[in-house]
């Protein structure tokens, strides 16, 4: 605790300084009164404006975009301004983003943390006007739309309750589409569970509620990050007819009790071998055959698939629950790195790195962007659920799913349309993560 | 000490009793041809030994001579690799230390720092099951002796060196052992408290009358302690006798060495009469004289060497009286140095750069001092020049 | 002029490490205690001061996360003295070349060449589901189903944390060996102890120094273990540092803060109570 006080004021002055330095560059490259040819002030002149940019580096911080290299390598490229990237777990990721705003230029984090986030008053609203393409992004984010339908069922912190902000300098969210956005969406994905074909059995994986099935008893697994673990564990607790909710994405203490017990009780039994937390974990329980069915990411399924392990990610009668991840601005952006940020949210959306993540199974925030950088093949096994024409190759090289493969759960409209959950803060977020702990700990 | 000795007198009961059963049942040892192998490496090599029972006999050498080696086996700490030791009339070789009822006695003690002095004293009776009423009783006794009484509650390290020898002394005697070995018991000790000390320890072996082997590289100890002594050289037993025999007679250059100061001469033997005792031998040292030496008979033309010590000697100015006398030299002093009772002064033999050590009672000295840089002569008569055959 | 500066010479050559010590262990500790007492929303803390941060610790569930703790740090304690005393046994006193002994020694300090983490992983294919040892017993028909509490058990935890901190045991105990006089047991044995005698009289109440300290390192280590409990015991296992780890993890700071300041205290009183029984200060 101490330290975070301490490191508060230190990295808060920090930031400070660093402001004023570049503050300090900025002019002096206005009045061109600097030496000549050092690397800050190269020169003056015309390209004055685009050496400023050049000169800035973002510090990004992040659980999405932040952490993969070739994505941050193609944006220094294409944009020419330093990009300093950290990956954190969403829990660091969310700790940062609240105490240490000093640290961090850009946020990449999921929108469910926005209700955690944007109270803090540490980030930005973002200025929809600048953001070239934002009318081309998904409804699901910008109206609550899908498809043209207006998305009722879903329940949780859907993206667009946190979208927007009721102006400049609130730290409300607007029920109504504004000018100012918290977070430019840059991935989102339906999540379900994954399960290893060869170890099931003859069993078909169809409902939510098998993860409490007695036949894959000491097989199962659930994601030890309350905001995400709660909302399969809702799931499944409702399929198997467990437990009714108001709104689960926004429980009751009541609700949060009696789900825990209810958790507690299949731990007691034996029913989970083990919790994961990170990424990783989840594919190595899958891949090592400890556990057989357990909520999963869905790039987490293609990885146990790169390995030559059958996974399955299972399309269940009761629908998805989703995420959406995005990019916010830090307060501490102004001038020049504030344009420079703008610049790196509109190459966000242009298409590459859309196409970049899809390749890996995650939905672009504007499709048909994307799916100029993806080939038709591509496009086709990823958005549209078509059975592959050639081997799907990820971004890195490998091979996820061979000729003729289908993707589980089938095209984007299938998927997405399908949600009925999204990942949630909920007011009782206290009650929950304490609920949570005695689960964990029971 | 002062203490340990009223104790022992206020208590005659006790120390008589105990003094009886120690005295009835010493024993001597005996070593016949024993030889101690590592590897390849010798440590004590074929020595025969016979340790008269109730004598004090002193093992004496350098480091690393096998004095401690020998003591080690003699306790059973040590196997012995060829030869046989005999404690009394039994032969020992294969007992384990404690059925040779022997009772060793550690360089810095050995006591054991997380005991009381009374649970050090009691850990033999403790280890031999002996009865708790039996234990407190002998422990008791033997505190009462040595004058621990009143520490019998304190550790170790809060007993003063003397305590402390005491206490591993009491440990010792404690299982009346038939025969004590002792590991330089006194080496921890001051100066000062040492020369008290040896001489409570003589005083404790005579009264109890008790087998007393002692492992010691002082020469003054062994001298002081010994009704025997056995000079150790290189795991070889290199003389055998009483300290008067050891000081007077040394057998040859290592033990004249060792013991004291002894100018020691290498010559050739041009002439070997026969004396009342002794045969007197003449020596040929070149460039510094020709002496004559008691001995043995020794064949002519042998290489061989003398010793004199260096108080035995007589020195006057130079020029010699008579130049054509045996048994002097002449020598340049070289330095002084004023130790006390004594005078040491160190000198040169110009010719072949012999040095020489010369002790003179201080009180002569400063009578009739010499200057440094003097040449002057020295002497001695035959008697006091000892041949040595190795 | 010159006796003022003497006597403050030893002051000015205690301060840095005074400062350090302030800077970087009281005021930390301090700030923790002081944040125990602070309200707190679901984002951030508020300087308050409230007691229910410390009424949430002396709940069921954290008095039963505290058993466990206490469950780990005796098997814990227990398995590393039990294995510890025998190898520092060993390597004192049947190594009689010196070379050898500080070979052997470097040899017991061949896990922490690696991380901890790569440590604890490097378990799981070997007590897993699918892993050497089970497949040896599939193999050998011994059993028809894998054996599971092999791994994400409390087996497991207990094994890890062994693994990890038997160490700090044994260089203790080995350290406290050395520094017995071998004449201590060449005169026991002189006056008829036997080798189980020796043991018990001679080596064990010299070497209770040793263990007292190793005992320290590892009850303070396993006190606040969390990694090795989430790794090894697959996230189903509890403990008070993995509980604070939550905490700090879903930004409940001040409730953290609370559970450090217990679990701190709870700390010491083992400490305490360890330097009750052993004096340790012939080993400083």
């Amino acid at each position: 605790m101490a330290k975070i006080s301490r490191r508060y004021v230190i990295r808060t002055g920090l930031a400070a300084g660093a402001a004023i330095a570049v503050t300090r560059c900025a002019s002096n490259t206005q009045q061109a009164s600097a030496p000549s040819g050092t690397p800050n002030n190269p020169a003056s002149g015309p390209e004055v404006n685009t050496n400023q940019v050049k000169d800035v580096t973002l510090r990004m911080i992040g659980t999405g975009v932040s952490q993969i290299n070739e994505i941050r390598n193609k944006a220094q490229e294409d944009l020419g301004f330093k990009i300093d990237v950290r990956a954190l777990s969403t829990e660091e990721n969310n700790q940062i983003a609240i105490t240490q705003p000093g640290q961090y230029d850009l946020f990449d984090g999921e929108y469910f943390s926005l209700p955690l986030v944007v109270p803090s008053g540490n980030l930005q609203a973002i200025d929809v006007s600048k953001i070239k393409e934002f009318d081309k992004i998904v409804p699901i984010f910008t109206q609550n739309k899908f498809d043209g339908m207006k998305v009722e069922q879903a329940q949780g912190t859907y993206p667009y309750k946190v979208m927007y902000l009721q102006d400049q300098d609130s730290k409300e969210f607007a029920a109504e589409p504004t000018n100012w956005a918290t977070l430019i969406p840059f991935q989102y994905n339906a999540d379900t569970l994954g399960y290893r074909p060869d170890l099931i059995g003859s069993t078909k994986i169809e409902s939510w509620a098998q993860l409490f099935d007695s036949q894959f008893k000491g097989k199962t697994s659930i994601l030890d990050i309350p905001s995400i673990g709660i909302m399969d564990a809702a799931m499944v607790v409702e399929a198997a007819g467990l437990m009714k909710f108001g709104d689960k994405g926004n429980m009751t203490k009541a609700e949060i009790d009696q789900i825990t017990d209810i958790l507690k009780q299949q731990k007691r039994d034996g029913q989970f071998r083990a919790f994961w937390k990170t990424f990783d974990e989840s594919v190595n329980l899958m891949a090592a055959g400890e556990v057989v069915l357990q909520s999963m990411w869905s790039p987490a399924v293609t990885a146990v698939k790169s390995k030559g392990i059958q996974c399955v990610y299972a399309p269940l009668k009761e629908g998805y629950r989703a995420w959406g991840g995005g990019v916010g601005l830090s307060k501490n952006l102004s001038g020049v790195s504030l344009d420079a940020a703008y610049e790196y949210l509109n190459w966000m959306l242009d298409g590459w790195m859309g196409a970049f993540l899809g390749r890996q199974g995650y939905y672009s925030a504007i499709p048909e962007n994307a799916r100029k950088f993806m080939k038709p093949a591509e496009w086709d096994f990823w958005y549209e659920g078509k059975p592959a024409a050639e081997d799907m190759v990820d971004p890195f090289g490998k091979t996820l799913e061979k000729k003729g493969a289908v993707r589980d759960g089938g095209s984007f409209k299938e998927r997405m349309g399908n949600v009925v959950v999204w990942n949630s803060t909920m007011d009782e977020q206290v009650h929950l993560v304490k609920k949570w702990n005695e689960f964990i700990a029971s | 000490m002062n203490s340990s000795v009223s104790a022992s007198e206020a208590q005659p009961t006790a120390t008589a009793k105990l003094q009886q059963e120690l005295a009835s049942q010493a024993v001597g040892v005996t070593l016949r041809a024993v030889t101690k192998k590592y590897g390849s490496f010798t440590a004590v090599e074929n020595i025969s030994l016979d340790i008269p029972a109730g004598s004090y006999t002193c093992l004496l050498g350098p480091s690393g001579c096998g004095k401690t080696t020998t003591l080690r086996m003699i306790a059973g700490h040590e196997d012995i690799t060829s030869g046989e030791l005999l404690i009394g009339d039994r032969r020992v070789n294969d007992l384990p230390p404690t059925q040779r009822n022997t009772a060793m006695m550690f360089q810095n003690y050995a006591l054991f720092p997380h005991k009381t002095v009374w649970e050090n004293v009691e850990f033999g009776l403790k280890m031999r099951n002996l009865p708790k009423a039996e234990r407190i009783q002998r422990v008791d006794e033997i505190l009462e002796i040595v004058g621990l009484t009143k520490f019998a509650q304190r550790k170790p390290a809060k007993l003063s060196g003397g305590q402390q020898q005491r206490a591993a002394l009491a440990r010792a005697l404690v299982t009346r052992p038939q025969v004590l070995l002792l590991d330089e018991p006194l080496s921890a000790l001051d100066e000062n408290l040492r020369v008290r000390t040896r001489s409570e320890l003589r005083k404790l072996q005579k009264q109890f009358g008790m087998t007393f082997i002692q492992v010691t590289h002082g020469q003054d100890e062994a001298f002081a302690l010994s009704d025997q002594i056995v000079v150790m050289d290189h795991g070889r037993i290199d003389q055998i006798g009483t300290p008067e025999q050891i000081f007077q007679m040394p057998a040859s250059r290592f033990v004249a060495r060792f013991v004291g100061d002894n100018n020691i001469f290498v010559g050739k033997i041009s002439d070997v009469l026969q004396g009342n005792q002794y045969a007197i031998l003449r020596l040929d040292v070149d460039g510094i004289g020709s002496f004559l030496c008691r001995g043995q008979a020794a064949d002519l033309g042998m290489t061989a060497a003398c010793c004199v010590r260096s108080d035995s000697m007589t020195m006057t100015p130079y020029p010699p009286t008579d130049p054509t006398l045996p048994n002097q030299l002449t020598a340049r002093v070289v330095a002084i140095e004023f130790t006390g009772y004594v005078t040491r002064v160190s000198l040169m033999v110009e010719a072949t750069g012999a040095e020489l050590t010369y002790k003179v009672r201080s009180h002569d000295w400063i009578a009739n001092p010499v200057q440094e840089g003097q040449l002057v002569t020295l002497s001695w008569t035959t008697e006091n020049c000892v041949f040595l055959s190795h | 002029m010159y006796k003022t500066w003497k006597g403050v010479q030893p002051y000015l050559l205690a301060t840095p490490q005074t400062l350090v010590f302030l800077l970087f262990l009281i005021f930390p500790i301090l700030m923790i205690g002081l944040v125990s007492f602070w309200e707190f929303n679901g984002y951030t803390m508020v300087p308050g001061f409230t007691l229910s941060n410390y009424a949430d610790v002396f709940t069921e569930v954290s008095l039963r996360t505290y058993l466990n703790t206490f469950k780990y740090v005796v098997l814990v304690w227990f398995f590393c003295l039990a294995i510890a005393f025998p190898v520092s046994y060993f390597l004192a006193f049947h190594i009689q070349n010196q070379k050898l002994q500080i070979i052997l020694f470097l040899i017991c300090t061949v896990p922490f060449w690696t991380s901890n983490i790569i440590r604890m992983i490097s378990w799981i294919p070997v007590l897993g589901k699918e892993g050497l040892i089970n497949s040896l017993l599939l193999n050998l028909n011994l059993v028809e189903q894998p054996v599971e509490w092999l791994l994400y058990s409390d087996f497991a935890v207990v094994l890890g944390m062994v693994h990890l901190y038997n160490f700090f045991m044994i260089a203790p105990i080995f350290n406290s060996m050395m520094r017995i006089d071998r004449n201590l047991i060449t005169a026991a044995e002189d006056m008829g102890a036997s080798g189980f005698q020796i043991l018990k009289e001679v080596i064990l109440p010299l070497t209770a120094p040793g263990i007292a300290i190793g005992s320290i390192f590892v009850v303070t280590l396993v006190m606040g273990e969390f990694i090795t409990v989430r790794l090894m015991g697959g996230g189903q296992s509890a403990s008070v540092g993995k509980l604070i780890q939550t905490q700090i993890g879903s930004l409940q700071y001040p409730l953290a803060a609370a559970n450090a300041v217990v679990l701190l205290i709870v700390t010491l009183f083992l400490v305490a109570g360890i330097l009750r029984v052993v004096d340790i200060r012939k080993e400083l």
